[in-house]
């Protein structure tokens, strides 16, 4: 065959494979949205965002709390742990003798939590929390153990954002006289805020969308919340709704499953809108931005 | 008893006048007994009367890593208000002698040194020497253009808020003042809260100058200024260098031969890991004493 024909006929193959691929992608998550907003749609009631359960139907005040109850917890827990992991290993871990990057078992370490299936975190939450401190299933276990899911996570993309940083910024800060503390602040964390906040809004929709976890911890319960954190009698959240409600035998039920898998899709877009907001107006001075 | 005039400090020779030319300077003039009002006029006329000559010297530094030699013994005293080039091959030393002096390879592992560099007569590695003090006098200016992804004000003004040299509106002042000073107060005036990176590779360097310049330093090192410039920004940079030189003291790495000899009072050349030959520029470049500086200054070999 000749070069040039080969040539043509390699960028075809390619270009189709690479087309393949991106449709793989692309159709079961658009069939899921479909079908979510089909299922959901027809019967839709806006009361259901603010009227609570009742044990043939009412609506889903009480697991939508929930749900951002967690999430809000999730992020000041997992949030503040995670962020200064990552700052530890890529800023302030001691370099190996060797010149090597410091931090090995803590990185190792995450690493290895990061790999533990959820749901068993979920029952070392239910032995260690819920029955070992007598908290029962409330808040606090719940976010305790989907933090715990996230924090390697929130490191690693902390890491990497920080590790991302221009060499050249810190060494200009350097060489300007600013301390070690300022020019994190002032200079490093700013480069690197965006690749941090995606990593800590990408693990929030991670923790909202987590169901094996909770049903250890969290069990469920139909009440909206009491602002109890600790000894209540179970937890509502979106998630339970869909993976319970679907085939009871309650067609106001099964209603609701689909309601809650549809606000649940809702609120990781807004997250990722807000994410996508946050990194456009952190990014104005970035270098890859000249306009 | 009070007819012997005190002698003053031995060390502390700055030239008279108000050059701090070329000259070398050899001491000071003793104020003539019972005048004793002179010192504070001619410490007025020349604030850096009474002060070391030499405003960084090194004796005997040696520079590690790990059990590599990079530099020997190298002896020098940079001058009060010159501008010393820095030349030689690739992996000659120069860049770690340059990054020495304001203590940027403190932190690369590995790093040691014999010998000692002083600033003003005192140790850069004295105990309790303050380190961002130290680099607030000492400045750098990098191969590459670094500005900060911060507004072109704020970068400007980077130093002197992490200084705490001046806030509120008087950073304004400040910005205005330093960008006027490298010339590009025209071309930015209106956009001071632009992205520094939609200005060109000069106007950059410019800015990371400015921003240099802005925390008052004595000291500006300058690794390779130029060397990512076209031709038009390097000769503006040359030009503000010779306008900076009677305040400053600018130490300048340079893998171009003919700017050192256009922009430099002495010149240094750097051989393997040695200071192989310094002296005047013309010197250095017409008469060097050293073969191996004659054949690398005439082209024969880096």
């Amino acid at each position: 065959m000749p070069r040039k024909r080969r040539r043509v006929v390699f960028t075809v193959l390619f270009r189709g494979g690479t087309f393949a691929a991106l449709a793989l992608v692309l159709a079961p998550a658009a069939w899921l949205l479909a079908s979510v907003i089909a299922k959901a749609v027809p019967h839709w009631r806006w009361n259901v965002l603010w009227t609570a359960l009742t044990p043939t139907g009412g609506g889903l005040l009480g697991p939508i709390l929930g749900t951002l109850i967690l999430m809000a917890g999730v992020l000041v827990v997992a949030g503040t742990v995670g962020v200064l992991a990552g700052l530890h290993l890529a800023e302030m871990a001691t370099p190996r003798r060797s010149g090597a990057d410091g931090g090995t078992v803590l990185r190792m370490a995450s690493d290895v939590l990061s790999g533990f299936p959820s749901i068993v975190l979920g029952y070392v939450g239910y032995v260690a929390l819920v029955v070992g401190l007598h908290w029962n299933y409330s808040l606090l276990p719940a976010v305790l153990i989907l933090s715990l899911m996230v924090v390697p996570y929130i490191a690693k993309s902390t890491e990497t954002a920080l590790r991302q940083v221009p060499t050249a910024y810190r060494e200009g800060a350097e060489a300007l006289g600013m301390a070690t503390g300022y020019s994190l602040r002032k200079v490093v964390l700013r480069t690197a805020s965006p690749g941090i906040v995606t990593g800590l809004l990408i693990a929030l929709a991670i923790a909202g969308g987590e169901t094996a976890p909770l049903l250890f911890t969290a069990e469920f319960s139909r009440t909206v919340w009491t602002g109890a954190f600790v000894h209540a009698h179970g937890f509502g959240y979106l998630t339970y709704v869909v993976y319970t409600f679907w085939d009871t035998p309650s067609k106001s039920a099964n209603y609701l499953s689909y309601d809650a898998a549809l606000i649940l899709i809702v609120m990781v877009l807004v997250l990722l809108v807000v994410a996508r907001l946050i990194v456009a107006r952190s990014q104005r001075y970035s270098e890859g931005r000249t306009r | 008893m009070a007819t012997e005039p005190p002698v003053a400090g031995a060390a502390s020779g700055a030239a008279p006048g108000l050059s701090g030319g070329k000259h070398v300077a050899t001491g000071t003039p003793s104020p003539a007994a019972g005048i004793p009002r002179v010192d504070p006029v001619l410490d007025a006329l020349d604030p850096d009367r009474g002060r070391p000559a030499n405003v960084v010297e090194t004796h005997g530094l040696t520079l590690r890593f790990l059990d590599k030699t990079i530099l020997s013994s190298i002896d020098m005293g940079f001058e009060r208000g010159t501008i010393t080039a820095l030349i030689g091959p690739t992996g000659s030393g120069k860049s770690t002698f340059l990054r020495t002096l304001n203590r940027m390879n403190d932190k690369v592992t590995g790093f040691r040194y014999e010998g000692s560099v002083t600033l003003e007569g005192r140790s850069i590695w004295a105990p309790g020497t303050d380190l961002l003090e130290l680099r607030r006098r000492v400045g750098m200016l990098f191969q590459r253009p670094n500005p900060f992804p911060m507004s072109i004000r704020d970068n400007v003004v980077a130093g002197v808020r992490a200084h705490r040299i001046a806030k509120g509106r008087q950073l304004d002042v400040v910005a205005e003042q330093r960008l006027r000073e490298v010339g590009l107060w025209d071309a930015v005036q209106d956009r001071l809260n632009d992205s520094p990176f939609r200005l060109s590779g000069g106007q950059q360097q410019l800015l990371c100058l400015a921003r240099a310049l802005a925390v008052g330093p004595d000291v500006l090192l300058l690794d390779e200024p130029t060397s990512s410039l076209d031709p038009i920004s390097t000769e503006y940079v040359e030009a503000l260098l010779a306008q900076l030189a009677p305040a400053l003291t600018l130490i300048v790495v340079t893998h171009n031969l003919a700017q050192a000899r256009r922009v430099s009072h002495r010149t240094m050349f750097f051989y393997d890991g040695r200071l192989v030959e310094h002296g005047p520029t013309d010197q250095v470049f017409e008469h060097p004493r050293d073969p191996q500086t004659e054949r690398y200054v005439t082209g024969r070999i880096g």
